[in-house]
C-alpha cells in the first residue's frame, strides 16, 4: 500500500466494525429506568387513554416532588383505550422494562399471570414498608382479588363497592322527549327512537363491546339486565367466549355452563342490537372507530346517550366539552332498573382496575414505593387533579373544582384510593345519587362464582383459537352489523372447530371444583 | 471487496443474523426464559395456524390481493409513464409527475381517514360516496360491513398510492430508449400512438420483468400498513381482506405468543422464497431475452 493512503483496508474494516458495534449497543437500550441528567432514575408506566391536557406541566410538578421524596421520576406512556389491552399484553410478553400497568380480568391478567409477567405482591405488602398504601386500601379488597394460586398480583384501584355499566344521557333531550324522566328500559328505548326521529342523531353511541349486549349483569342493550340483574357470565378471558352457568349452580354444585347463545335473553339482546343498527339508533361504525372517536360524537352533541359506569367520573368526563358544543346541554346518569335503587345486582366484587407491577420492571420496590406515594392525599391530589390553586380548588370537605384544562388523569390505573377521592363539584345530582349507591356493599348480591378465577393453562391453544373466532364472528354480532342467525351460525361453526367442547368441559370442571370448595 | 464490506456486514447483521431467531418458531417461547431456556414445542406452533381453519382463506387473500395490487400498479404505472412521456411542456410534465407521485408519501393512517370520509360519515352513516349515490336515488351501502367490494377498494387505494411511483421508474426506463429507434419509426410513418404501443411498451419489458419478479418475491407479504390501517379489527371484512401479516399481527397482539407468530412468519418466508424461484425459472424459460436474473 502506498504511503499517501491515509486510510488502510484494516483501519476501514476496524472502523466500520466499531461503528456498527456502537450502533448495535446503543440500539439495545430500552429507554426505561434510565438516568435523566439530574442524577435520579426515570421509570416508565403504562396508562390507558389519551394524554391529559397540560400533562407535561403537571408531570414536572409530580416529578419534582417524587425526586425529592423518593429519588426517581416517572414518564408514563399513555396508550389509547382501543389498543390498551393488546399493546400492554405485547409489552409484558416482550419483556419491556416498565414499572406498573392497569390490568384486570376483563383485560388480560389471566394471560399475564400464566406467563409469569406479574410480580406477586404479598411479601412486599407484608414487609411493612408501604404503610400509606395498606392504610388506603382495605385488606378485604386485596383478599377479594386474590388469584387462584393464592397470590395478590394487583392493587385494587377502585372508588366504590361495585361498578355498574349504565348510561350517561343528555338531560336537555330527556326534558324535551321523555317528560324529564326515564325510569325503565322501555322508556329509554322509546326516547332513543324519538330523539332519532326528532333530532336526526343516534340514540346511543359507543365503540364495540360485548358487554353492551351480553350484560354482566347490566348492559346498555341488554333489557333483561335492568329487570333482573342477576346474570354474570363465566369466561376464561372477556375477549373470548362467554358461558352461562346454570341458575341453580350454587345449590346443586353443578355449573353446567353453556355457550351464551343457549341463553335466550342474550340472543334477544343480539336481535335488539341488530334492530337498532338497522334503524339508525346506534352508531354504525362501532367496528371501525376507537373509543375516543365514539366518545367525541357524544361530546359534540351527535348522540343522545353514551356508555357510562358508576365510578363518579361521568359528568367530569363529558360535561365541559358537551356544553361548549351544545350550549344549555346537561347530563343525567341513567340506571333504569325496574326496582330503581332497590335493585340488588349480582357482583363478583373483583376489581375492575388492578394496578399490577411488571415482573420485568427495573425496580419492583420503586414501583411499590410509587403506589405508596400516591396513597398520600397531597400526592394523590397533585397527580389526579393537578396543582392546587392552578388546576383546581377544594370545594367543601371532599369535592374539587377544576380551574384549568387539566382533567381526566386515569387515576383508576394508578392512584384511585377510596378514602382519598374527591368529587367533581359539578357532578350531576343523578350521578351523585348512583355513585353513593354504588359505594354500599349492601346494595349488591354476591354472585355464586364471585371468587372463581379459571386457569387457562390446560386449554391455551383452543382458547386462543376461540378468541380469534370471537374477534371475527362475535364482534360484528355485538355491533349489530350482521344478521343474527347467519352470524351465530358462523360463530358456532368457528368455535366448534376451534375446540369449544374441550374449553367448555375444562371451564365446567374448574367451576364445579370451585363450588365444591365453597 | 473493501467497498462491499459495509453492505455485506449490514446484510449479515440485519438480514442473516436475525434468522437465528427462527428457532423461536419451534419453541414454547417465554421472554423470561429466553431463547436458550425456553422449552421445545416441535411443530405445535404451526398447528395453531394450520388447524385454525383460517390458513386457506388467509393464503388465498394474500395471493389474490397481491396479484391485484401488482398487476394494477404495474399496468397503471406503464400507462401513466406513456402518458407523461407524451407531454411536451417541461413544466406541465413536472407538475403532473409531482401530483401523481405525492400519494406515495401519504401515511396509510391518513389514507384510512380519507376512506372513512368517502365511505362512511360521522356515526358510520353516510359518507361522500353514499351521499353522491343518494342524489341519483341509489341506496346507500354500509361499506364497512360488506366484504365483497374490498379487494377492489384496496386495489384502488394501492393504485392511487403507487401508480405515480411506478410511473417514475418506467419513465426513467423510457428516457433510456435510444432516440434513433423513434426516428426509425417516424421514417416508417408510425403515429405517436403506434410508437408508444409498438416501440416504447415492448422496450419496457425488462423493467416490468424485474419489477414483477421483485413483486412476486413479496407476494406472500400482505401490505400490512395499508390493510391494517384501513380494516383494523373489523371482522366482517376479514373474509376478503385478512392477509398473513394482519393475521400474524392480530395473533401476536391478542395472544402475545412469539412462537406462533414466528412459525407463521417462517411459513410465509418459505412460500415466498419458493415463489421467487418459480417466477425466475418461468421468466428464464419463457422470456429469456428480457430476463436479467
Amino acid at each position: 500500500m502506498s504511503a499517501h493512503h491515509t486510510f488502510s483496508r484494516r483501519s476501514f474494516l476496524a472502523g466500520t466494525g466499531a461503528a456498527m458495534t456502537a450502533v448495535g449497543i446503543a440500539a439495545c437500550g430500552n429507554g426505561s429506568g434510565n438516568g435523566n441528567g439530574s442524577g435520579s432514575s426515570t421509570y416508565s408506566l403504562l396508562l390507558p387513554g389519551d394524554t391529559p391536557t397540560d400533562w407535561t406541566r403537571v408531570r414536572d410538578a409530580v416529578n419534582e416532588k417524587l425526586r425529592a421524596d423518593l429519588g426517581f421520576e416517572i414518564e408514563p406512556q399513555f396508550i389509547n383505550w382501543s389498543n390498551f389491552a393488546n399493546q400492554s399484553l405485547l409489552k409484558f410478553t416482550a419483556g419491556e422494562d416498565f414499572q406498573t400497568s392497569l390490568s384486570a380480568r376483563w383485560l388480560n391478567i389471566a394471560q399475564l399471570i400464566e406467563g409469569g409477567s406479574l410480580q406477586p405482591m404479598d411479601d412486599l405488602l407484608a414487609s411493612g414498608d408501604y404503610g400509606n398504601l395498606t392504610a388506603a386500601v382495605d385488606e378485604s379488597a386485596f383478599d377479594a382479588n386474590r388469584w387462584s394460586d393464592g397470590n395478590v398480583y394487583g392493587v385494587p384501584a377502585v372508588n366504590s363497592a361495585a361498578r355498574i355499566h349504565c348510561y350517561v344521557a343528555r338531560g336537555d333531550l330527556i326534558d324535551r322527549y321523555a317528560g324529564g324522566e326515564i325510569t325503565s328500559f322501555d322508556q329509554l328505548e322509546q326516547f332513543w327512537y324519538d330523539v332519532h326521529a326528532g333530532e336526526g342523531i343516534v340514540g346511543y353511541v359507543k365503540n364495540n363491546s360485548v358487554f353492551d349486549v351480553l350484560g354482566a349483569p347490566t348492559g346498555t342493550m341488554f333489557a333483561e339486565g335492568w329487570e333482573s340483574p342477576s346474570m354474570i357470565p363465566l369466561y376464561f378471558s372477556s375477549d373470548s367466549l362467554l358461558f352461562v352457568p346454570s341458575r341453580d349452580a350454587a345449590s346443586s354444585g353443578v355449573t353446567d355452563a353453556v355457550p351464551f347463545w343457549e341463553y335466550q335473553p342474550y340472543v334477544d339482546a343480539l336481535r335488539r342490537a341488530r334492530r337498532y343498527y338497522e334503524d339508525g339508533i346506534i352508531n354504525a361504525d362501532r367496528l371501525n372507530v376507537d373509543s375516543a372517536t365514539a366518545g367525541a360524537l357524544f361530546k359534540s352533541g351527535g348522540a343522545a346517550t353514551t356508555w357510562a359506569i358508576t365510578d363518579g367520573a361521568n359528568t367530569s368526563a363529558h360535561l365541559s366539552q358537551l356544553e361548549a358544543a351544545v350550549p344549555g346541554a346537561s347530563l343525567v346518569t341513567l340506571l333504569p332498573f325496574a326496582d330503581g335503587m332497590d335493585a340488588r345486582p349480582n357482583q363478583t366484587f373483583q376489581a375492575d382496575n388492578l394496578v399490577v407491577v411488571n415482573a420485568a420492571a427495573a425496580d419492583a420496590e420503586a414501583a411499590m414505593a410509587l403506589l405508596d406515594w400516591v396513597s398520600i392525599q397531597e400526592n394523590h391530589d397533585l397527580l389526579q387533579y393537578g396543582i392546587e390553586g392552578t388546576d383546581w380548588t377544594p370545594v367543601g370537605e371532599d369535592a374539587y373544582e377544576p380551574t384549568s384544562d387539566y382533567a381526566n388523569f386515569p387515576g383508576y390505573a394508578l392512584s384511585w384510593r377510596i378514602p382519598l377521592e374527591r368529587r367533581y363539584s359539578r357532578m350531576s345530582e343523578s350521578e351523585q345519587a348512583w355513585f353513593e349507591w354504588s359505594k354500599d356493599y349492601n346494595n349488591f348480591t354476591q354472585d355464586p362464582f364471585a371468587g372463581f378465577i379459571p386457569d387457562l393453562s390446560a386449554i391455551e391453544t383452543e382458547h386462543a383459537q376461540i378468541t380469534a373466532a370471537i374477534g371475527e364472528y362475535g364482534n360484528p354480532l355485538w355491533a349489530g352489523a350482521v344478521d343474527v342467525d347467519e352470524g351465530l351460525d358462523n360463530l358456532k361453526h368457528a368455535v366448534e372447530q376451534a375446540g369449544l367442547a374441550t374449553v367448555q368441559e375444562e371451564l365446567n370442571r374448574q367451576a364445579d371444583a370451585y363450588l365444591a370448595g365453597q | 471487496m473493501i467497498l462491499a464490506a459495509p453492505a455485506v456486514i449490514l446484510l449479515l447483521v440485519f438480514a442473516y443474523g436475525p434468522m437465528a431467531g427462527l428457532v423461536v418458531a419451534f419453541q414454547d417461547f417465554n421472554v423470561a426464559d429466553g431463547v436458550f431456556a425456553s422449552p421445545w414445542a416441535g411443530l405445535e406452533n404451526f398447528r395453531f395456524f394450520f388447524t385454525s381453519g383460517d390458513a386457506t382463506r388467509i393464503m388465498r387473500n394474500t395471493l389474490l390481493l397481491n396479484v391485484l395490487f401488482l398487476s394494477a400498479t404495474l399496468a397503471v404505472g406503464v400507462m401513466l409513464a406513456l402518458m407523461l412521456n407524451e407531454i411536451r411542456g417541461k413544466v406541465t410534465k413536472r407538475f403532473f409527475q409531482s401530483v401523481i407521485f405525492v400519494p406515495y408519501f401519504v401515511s396509510p393512517i391518513v389514507v384510512s381517514i380519507f376512506l372513512q370520509a368517502f365511505l362512511a360519515g360521522p356515526g358510520g352513516r353516510g359518507g361522500l360516496i353514499n351521499d353522491a349515490a343518494g342524489l341519483f336515488g341509489i341506496p346507500s351501502v354500509t361499506w364497512y360491513t360488506e366484504p365483497g367490494p374490498w379487494p377492489w377498494i384496496l386495489t384502488l387505494v394501492k393504485v392511487w398510492q403507487l401508480g405515480g411511483y411506478m410511473s417514475v421508474i418506467f419513465l426513467a426506463a423510457i428516457t433510456a430508449i435510444p432516440e434513433e429507434v423513434y426516428e426509425a419509426g417516424e421514417i416508417d410513418g408510425a403515429s405517436r400512438a403506434q410508437m408508444a404501443w409498438r416501440i416504447t411498451t415492448p422496450l419496457l419489458k425488462p423493467t416490468a420483468a424485474i419489477l414483477l419478479v421483485l413483486g412476486v418475491g413479496r407476494i406472500f407479504y400482505g401490505d400490512f400498513a395499508t390493510i391494517y390501517a384501513i380494516v383494523g379489527d373489523n371482522g366482517t371484512l376479514f373474509p376478503t381482506t385478512d392477509v398473513i401479516d394482519t393475521y400474524v399481527f392480530r395473533a401476536l397482539r391478542t395472544r402475545g405468543d412469539f412462537g406462533v407468530t414466528a412459525a407463521i412468519g417462517l411459513v410465509q418466508s418459505v412460500v415466498g422464497f419458493v415463489l421467487v424461484v418459480i417466477a425466475t425459472m418461468v421468466q428464464r424459460r419463457y422470456a429469456k431475452e428480457t430476463s436479467i436474473l
